[in-house]
């Protein structure tokens, strides 16, 4: 079962990545989403700041969501509308059955509804003779295919000019220009008597309002309010997650949608919508009705639920599918069931089941940007992670997870035996042998080992005898300590002359970040704790903690603390630090001379520090140090996440590259001597990908 | 008055792909709609509930160049069919947020909706008194209007014209709402309706 589902999840991948044009039109549209969310974004007075009240506001809402939906079923009934609480889509379905039966309708408009497609409504109407036509663009060209939506916002991305305008030449008969306005101008005279003569109109809303009983529909197009005015029935399928407190809340998701969606203000038109008008003075068709279903489909059990009740905090704007490196190559056929992309994930396991959502899931490589992009922060990657994790029950992970897992041991082995085991790191018959047996790709070329670790170099150093202000420990992570030992020593060095006690406290393990990574949380925590009690004395005793790999810093800043909610993991995270972002502190004085100066480097930000430094302590240290720097990114993740970029094929070093190759181009075309990043990972990545030369910045000083 | 939103909310709206004209008294505001219905091939209009002041000059010209305005009260046994026939809407907003360039228009009669929704060019006619600066501002409005009218009621905001970028991610305008979305601001204070 698991290998089944593996070698599917594989095919989607190879698939998506023959199709070179399709990728460059989702890679083209997910760019612009970042750039133009991150423009608007800058040009707020308060910055990101709303992703605060975001995330305050849904909290406040969710805690309360039982009373705030009865609340709001009660002021939708006062206004004259029928509230229809659905426990499931079939119930939800039926309900839907019902009203048209009744109303002996034959067809029903629709604008774009998510919660619509979470219980797919549109097949059992269909089946029982009734014509469902979606009318937002993109949708309407999906359904004439019968494809599911590739994003949440451009449900048709993947679809080129070309072949739109043959669809709507199939169903128009018409011979249509492939130009996106000569087929628009199509498309509207196609709908017109549509929205003219259906019987229902269905939407879904984006938000419901407790305070007022106003459902929210928020659109470009302007088809919510053709279905949601001409029609004398109107349906909104709403999840019970969508009801806010007050109209203030209400404006708050009404801008942060559409800004993290596309970098837009408002969406063109938003609609507030309370109880149900007539369509003019005397007799008209029949009577005006609304329902407003609001549809449960396994909510209520998610906010029961300690780490998916996160996931209702979701509004829905896609910004995660933008941001997300691999969705970014598949797209939302393989990386998604109904619920495509990051947050698709725990949607999927909460209303489609986990089944469904760990085939999809081993796509997350973990590289913690949805979380950062999120309007409401949403810590999306903790949530895929407890998928993987609960999936794993089921089906155990595959041995290259479990071989990356155990990255420490083959570690020290390698130290141990260098300098044969480099010289079998570079044997391709080795390589093929450890491909074959641990799963890592045979194409990626992997660091050599030191002989000396530096733990034991470090106990050779010359003992620091001058006074000291500050104290720190340091951790030191794989890469440092079997990898580039020097490395390590060359910290210790900086924080020396900068007046640092340094102590490499003895028992520490490696991060174990994969461990989150490839979900198994049990582990995770347990090297968590482990880090922890290594570390917690130091820390209680004043010391900083001091980290130069990026994720190594990430678990114990951030992720430790989400793992284990202890007093000595907040301990900890209050006091590490990135060793740049610690060294700027105690930068009192620019550097002379300037041993930098006439370099120019191409820096790259690893995912990890996004939420801590963004590598921006590193750049200006380089360039105290009269280095230009130049900061060349695509707005999101090179494609290594860590260790996926070593495993071997589709699942792995195929797609870490895909992600990677604009990237790649970017620092290629960049007028650099060479790419600085702090990431190990990233490190070997770049190399590989660009043949350039890749620092870590500490080590600019002393090549 | 205002002087200031106005100058945000018109640069906004431009960005928006909207059209702005600032007209100093209802006069020019009449000037600029007879302006933009000589411009095209209408020969039919839909009006929202109107102030006299405006819906007389406007209908008076309309009579004039041979173009059929359909106004209030709209006959239910003749909707949406009749609407459909408008080439051009026009509308008085309740209020302005110049921030985001939006028009803000309640309604309790769907009517009305369709007034700035079917017709390919819709006119929204404001006084620059209406501007206010920011979404949270529509706030205290909002809440009024819902608990004014305790029944049925639709408030709209509307940002430029219809657009869509579903195909190619190429920007579109009016798939399915206007294609062209103009706003005349006027300065003067507003008259008094009769």
């Amino acid at each position: 079962m698991a290998e089944e589902r593996y070698d599917r999840l594989k095919a989607g991948i190879t698939e998506a990545l023959a199709e070179k044009p399709k990728r460059d039109a989702l890679y083209t549209a997910m760019k612009r989403g970042r750039d133009s969310r991150r423009a608007a974004v800058a040009a707020r007075p308060d910055g990101d700041a709303f992703r605060k009240d975001v995330r305050a506001t849904k909290l406040q809402c969710i805690e309360k969501l039982p009373e705030l939906v009865e609340r709001f079923a009660g002021k939708v009934r006062e206004r004259g509308g029928t509230v229809y609480m659905a426990k499931d889509g079939a119930a939800a379905i039926e309900y839907i059955l019902d009203v048209c039966r009744r109303k002996n309708a034959k067809s029903v408009a629709k604008s774009k509804s998510l919660t619509s497609e979470e219980i797919q409504v549109n097949e059992p109407l269909e089946h029982n003779g009734i014509n469902v036509i979606e009318t937002d663009l993109g949708e309407l060209i999906i359904q004439k295919v019968h494809e599911k939506p590739y994003h949440l916002v451009f449900p048709a991305v993947h679809k080129t000019a070309v072949q739109v305008a043959e669809i709507f030449k199939k169903e128009t008969g018409q011979e249509i220009p492939p130009d996106a306005g000569e087929i628009m101008k199509v498309v509207r005279k196609y709908l017109r008597p549509i929205f003219l003569n259906a019987d229902i109109g269905m939407t879904g809303a984006n938000v419901g309002i407790a305070e007022t009983g106003a459902i929210v529909i928020e659109t470009n197009e302007g088809n919510a309010r053709l279905v949601s005015s001409i029609p004398d029935v109107h349906i909104c399928i709403m999840g019970m997650e969508k009801v806010v407190d007050t109209v203030e809340d209400a404006l708050k998701m009404v801008m942060a949608h559409p800004v993290s969606a596309v970098g837009q203000m408002l969406t063109t038109y938003v609609t507030f919508m309370a109880g149900r008008s007539q369509l003019g003075d005397g007799e008209g068709r029949g009577p005006r009705e609304t329902h407003i279903i609001i549809l449960d489909n396994g909510r209520s059990e998610m906010r029961d639920d300690p780490v998916f009740a996160d996931a209702l905090n979701c509004i829905r704007c896609g910004a995660c599918m933008n941001m997300c490196p691999t969705y970014g190559v598949v797209g939302g056929h393989t990386f998604g069931y109904i619920y495509p992309g990051p947050i698709g994930i725990p949607w999927t396991a909460a209303v489609h089941g986990l089944e469904k959502a760990g085939d999809f899931a081993p796509l997350c490589i973990s590289c913690g940007l949805c979380k950062e992009i999120c309007p409401a922060e949403i810590d999306i990657p903790m949530m895929i992670a407890e998928v993987k994790d609960r999936d794993s029950q089921k089906h155990p992970a595959p041995i290259v997870n479990k071989t990356l897992m155990m990255a420490e041991n083959f570690a020290g082995l390698g130290s141990a035996t260098a300098p044969l085991s480099n010289w079998m790191l570079n044997n391709s018959l080795f390589r093929i042998l450890l491909e074959k047996t641990s799963g890592i790709d045979r194409r990626r070329k992997l660091p050599p080992f030191a002989r000396r670790t530096f733990t034991k170099r470090f106990r050779e150093l010359p003992p620091d005898t001058s006074s000291k202000g500050r104290k720190v420990a340091y951790f030191v992570d794989i890469y440092a300590n079997y990898n580039a030992p020097e490395l390590g020593i060359a910290a210790v060095q900086r924080l020396r002359e900068k007046g640092c006690e340094v102590v490499v406290p003895p028992n520490q393990k490696s991060s174990g970040y994969p461990f989150i990574g490839y979900g198994d949380l049990k582990r995770a925590r347990e090297t968590a704790e482990h880090n922890v009690k290594a570390l917690i004395d130091f820390a209680r005793r004043g010391y900083d903690i001091v980290a130069t790999e990026p994720t190594a810093a990430y678990c114990l800043k951030l992720a430790y603390h989400k793992l284990l909610h202890s007093d000595d993991s907040r301990i900890i995270s209050e006091r590490t630090h990135e060793i740049f972002e610690y060294l700027q502190l105690l930068e009192t004085e620019s550097p002379s001379p300037a041993p930098l100066k006439g370099k120019r480097f191409g820096f790259h930000v690893s995912c990890h520090q996004r939420p801590m430094s963004s590598g921006l302590a590193a750049m200006e240290w380089l360039r105290a140090r009269g280095a230009e720097v130049e900061l060349v990114e695509t707005g999101t993740c090179c494609g290594m996440g860590g260790t996926f970029g070593l495993k071997a094929g589709a699942l792995g070093y195929d797609l870490s590259q895909a992600v990677g190759d604009p990237l790649f181009r970017k620092f290629a075309e960049a007028n650099v001597d060479a790419i600085v990043t702090e990431s190990s990972v990233c490190t070997i990545h770049l190399k590989g990908g660009t043949g350039m030369k890749v620092y870590h910045p500490l080590e600019l000083l002393f090549q | 008055m205002n002087d200031d939103l106005v100058e945000r909310f018109h640069k906004k709206y431009e960005v928006l792909s909207g059209k702005v004209k600032i007209a100093s008294v209802v006069d020019d505001a009449v000037a600029h709609v007879v302006g933009i219905l000589n411009s095209g091939n209408v020969t039919c209009i839909a009006v929202s509930a109107l102030p006299e002041f405006l819906q007389r000059p406007i209908e008076e010209h309309c009579s004039s160049a041979g173009i059929e305005v359909l106004k209030p009260p709209f006959r239910a046994s003749q909707l949406p069919g009749a609407m459909d026939r408008a080439q051009v809407g026009i509308t008085v907003p309740d209020f302005v947020i110049a921030e985001t360039g939006t028009l803000v228009e309640f309604a309790t009669d769907d009517a009305a909706r369709l007034v700035s929704t079917l017709p390919r060019l819709h006119i929204g006619i404001v006084w620059a008194e209406q501007l206010v600066a920011q979404l949270t501002d529509a706030a205290p409005r909002l809440r009024a209007v819902f608990s004014e009218n305790t029944g049925n009621c639709v408030a709209t905001f509307i940002s430029g014209p219809s657009r869509t970028a579903d195909i190619e991610m190429k920007l579109t305008l009016g798939v399915h709402g206007p294609e062209e979305a103009h706003a005349i601001v006027i300065m003067d204070r507003r008259p008094a309706d009769g």
